[in-house]
């Protein structure tokens, strides 16, 4: 620690040296930061901790594939199931296309035990619970979403369908709060207004929601169910509500290993940037290391300071982009996060922030090493002839 | 626009000036070129930084630029959509049997002998196992023989077209590689039967590319669709298209909805919006770490030679032929990066990837290619980056006060 004012002198001997280099270690550690948590965002929507025993059945050709109804008393009166809620996506959209938010058409009598963590059901009074089951035209909308477009409980949200060619007008019923932002940005309504408005729908789901009393039955029903209804005019493909999600994860194609790249990139380009930076700090202080070593410090000693220095530099730089990029953050919440349901939960997590200043701080100790341990070989002669 | 200009007027003639200078200036320039050789590692190091940044850059231009080419170029101006309305896309498009019938004798439509130039479509998702065992959605695009002659831009390179009732399919030549069974000879099982590959084809990147092409009645009997998606039908020239548009949607028969197939084709290049602004947005930044670092080089590079500097002050040269000189030199450096980073670029040369359509809801194929035109670009970027990481060291240079040059350490 008594060292700590003379690393500091030193570091601010060329203050506009040491101001550029960590002006542009901030820019590359804050790319990075938000890269990298772009990236566990999107990997977060498929690992909701409460869907562990949930799971998503649908036709084995794809999305747009129907089951029928009837295969709900099958799936009820299996002996794992908890509860089977009917889904079926609607994408309509309120006022403007670019609008996003999920809207789906869903089995009102079950609804809210199959997610009943995601709507925060207890805080939810069995009054409001009625009141939206005995309105067909009823709908439960997340906080998120109704204060984005300033809806109360008792408006009239006029819908336009895309897929289906009706346009409900639904009464908002309950406004729920769920501990996850992104579930909030969604809206549920009555099957039947689907069922009733669309012919081609009569009948049919696009998908079946089943909850488990205990995620070990999971590998046992699947099998079962896909097996039942295998070689059937409807075959169904039935997988863990985080595998689904991880479906649309992977349609954005290979973002990850896009990511990756970039980020070694930059890391590279930090190293070799650093490590300039602290070769001409040192080189132009050859001399003066030489006085220190001749005065009695020790090589390892020199060679720690200069290493801390390097370190501090780096740390400097990195906290200052960690710091840009959780306002950013903030940013891209309240902006882009309504937007796509994507980044709706956009934070710089702990473990991201821990792994950027690590990452930084072996960086720094890399590229301060070889310049760092060829000024502690060179003979002290040698150093306080050199003409600085 | 003008304040683009504005901003870059002042910009231009500077450049100008240098390469006016490079003629006029000779001999220090010779110096500091040298003086770049002398300081090698220095050098290299920010040159390979500047190439690093360089080489994200032109990747990032050549994803945003594959992602457009798998959408654009598909299309005529003549022709037409029709969709129900409120659908935006034709995958959520439905258009009854008896509408169909109705639309495909408009008389505006343009006609081949006695067939109307008009293929009634449907058009489906079909999750696919790839290669590598991961799942995902491919359109199936159930036509008619004439959807073929609408589309010129579609060609066969193996095999034939597929024939009605056979449960014939032709498969994109692209997408042979990554999907078993999809290739010349091969079977594809959708919707409960065996479907025999007849022949592969391409579209010049265009987004057919992602697509399986089949008989429209075998599509809608395999998956069970009573309703058409839509209909493309090509009219007699373009300016026919808003009549046609017209008289569709306000037929009391009909109540559909009329797109210009080229407009239609705009509409879903906003797929690759998000990753264009987030590339962009990257490069952005990135652009700037680099030219704190080109300009802490250029610091180092003048503040070690500040007697040289005085020397060559002394020798005559003037100040603005200093500060050309040493931004000459910063241009060099940053070029250098720019050029080896160019190359590096062409390490993602010809890569395949393929993202999801959120619109059509499908798997879109497309490569990186890395154009000459791509890495012009990067050069170019290199050179701002010289110029703006060069100007202030350079501008300090030729400001050194001649005295205190000759005494400096």
């Amino acid at each position: 620690m008594r060292w700590l004012a003379l690393i500091w002198k030193s570091l601010l001997r060329s203050k506009r040296r040491t101001l550029l280099i960590v002006g542009s270690l901030m820019l590359s550690v804050f790319t990075v930061a938000v890269l990298q948590s772009l990236l566990t965002s999107l990997n977060s929507m498929t690992n909701n901790p409460n869907s562990s025993n949930r799971l998503a059945v649908r036709h084995k050709s794809g999305l747009t594939q129907m089951l029928p109804r009837s295969y709900e008393p099958y799936l009820r009166q299996q002996p794992e199931v908890e509860t089977v809620c009917a889904l079926q996506w609607f994408g309509g959209y309120y006022q403007d296309p670019r609008n996003f938010f999920a809207n789906l058409a869903a089995d009102e009598t079950t609804i809210f035990q199959m997610f009943r963590e995601e709507f925060g059901v207890s805080d939810i009074t069995e009054a409001q619970i009625k009141d939206f089951q005995r309105d067909g035209a009823g709908c439960i909308v997340g906080e998120v979403l109704a204060k984005k477009n300033g809806w109360k409980v008792g408006d009239v949200v006029p819908l336009t369908g895309t897929i289906f060619p009706i346009n409900p007008r639904l009464n908002i019923r309950i406004i729920y709060k769920s501990p996850r932002p992104s579930d909030e940005n969604a809206l549920y309504f009555h099957f039947k207004v689907l069922e009733e408005g669309v012919p081609r729908m009569k009948g049919l789901s696009g998908s079946f929601w089943v909850r488990l009393h205990r995620p070990e039955d999971i590998p046992r029903f699947v099998e079962r169910v896909d097996r039942h209804y295998a070689n059937s005019a409807y075959e169904t493909l039935t997988e863990t509500e985080n595998a689904f999600n991880l479906g649309f994860v992977k349609m954005l194609g290979n973002i990850g290993a896009i990511i990756q790249g970039i980020t070694l990139a930059v890391v590279v380009a930090i190293l070799i940037v650093t490590g300039n930076t602290m070769a001409t700090a040192i080189r132009e202080r050859t001399t003066e290391i030489a006085v220190f070593r001749a005065m009695g410090f020790s090589s390892g000693r020199v060679l720690t300071l200069l290493l801390v220095e390097g370190m501090l530099l780096v740390a400097m730089g990195g906290m200052l982009g960690l710091l840009l990029a959780l306002v950013a953050a903030t940013g891209v919440r309240s902006t882009l996060g309504s937007l796509t349901p994507f980044l709706a939960d956009f934070t710089i997590l702990p473990d991201t922030i821990l792994a950027c200043l690590g990452g930084t701080l072996v960086v720094g100790l890399l590229a301060t090493f070889i310049p760092a341990y060829a000024a502690t070989r060179r003979p002290i002669t040698d150093g306080l002839k050199a003409i600085g | 626009m003008i304040l683009g200009l504005l901003l870059a007027a002042p910009f231009v003639a500077y450049l100008a000036w240098l390469v006016w200078a490079l003629v006029a200036y000779p001999i220090p320039l010779g110096y500091n070129l040298r003086s770049l050789w002398q300081r090698k590692l220095s050098s290299a190091s920010t040159a390979a930084a500047i190439a690093l940044v360089v080489g994200i850059f032109v990747v990032v231009l050549s994803l945003a630029q594959g992602l457009s080419v798998a959408f654009v170029s598909s299309g005529r101006p003549d022709q037409a959509l029709v969709l129900r309305p409120n659908a935006r896309y034709e995958l959520n498009s439905s258009i009854e049997r008896d509408r169909m019938r109705i639309l495909k004798v408009h008389p505006l439509l343009e006609r081949e002998g006695n067939a109307p130039m008009a293929s009634a479509e449907s058009v489906v998702v079909k999750l696919f196992t790839m290669v590598d065992g991961s799942d995902t959605n491919v359109t199936v695009r159930g036509m008619e023989r004439m959807g073929i002659t609408l589309r010129p831009q579609v060609h066969l390179v193996q095999g034939r077209w597929f024939r009605p009732s056979l449960s014939e399919v032709v498969v994109p030549r692209k997408m042979a590689g990554r999907f078993p069974g999809m290739e010349l000879g091969g079977r594809l099982r959708m919707g409960g039967r065996d479907w025999a590959v007849v022949g592969t084809f391409e579209a010049g990147g265009a987004s057919y590319e992602s697509e399986v092409w089949a008989d429209v009645n075998d599509v809608m009997q395999a998956f069970k669709r009573e309703a058409y998606s839509v209909m493309l039908g090509r009219l007699e020239a373009p300016e026919r298209v808003v009549g046609f548009g017209q008289s569709v949607e306000e037929d009391r028969r009909l109540q559909l909805e009329v797109i210009r197939e080229t407009d239609y084709f705009k509409t879903l290049t906003k797929a690759g919006d998000p990753i264009k602004i987030l590339g962009n947005l990257i490069t952005l930044i990135l652009t700037g770490a680099a030219i704190f670092a080109a300009m802490n080089t250029m610091y180092a590079a003048v503040a070690g030679r500040t007697k040289e500097i005085g020397t060559l002050r002394a020798l005559g040269f003037r100040q603005r032929e200093i500060l050309a000189s040493f931004q000459w030199e910063s241009i060099f450096l940053c070029l250098t990066g720019g050029l080896l980073g160019s190359g590096l670029a062409l390490f993602a040369n010809g890569v395949q990837t393929s993202t999801t359509s959120f619109q059509t809801f499908s798997d879109v194929s497309f490569a990186f290619t890395i154009t000459p035109g791509l890495m012009a670009q990067g050069v170019a970027f290199s050179l701002v980056m010289g110029l703006l990481g060069g100007f202030l060291p350079a501008w300090r240079a030729s400001r050194i006060p001649l005295t205190e040059a000759m005494k400096g350490g």
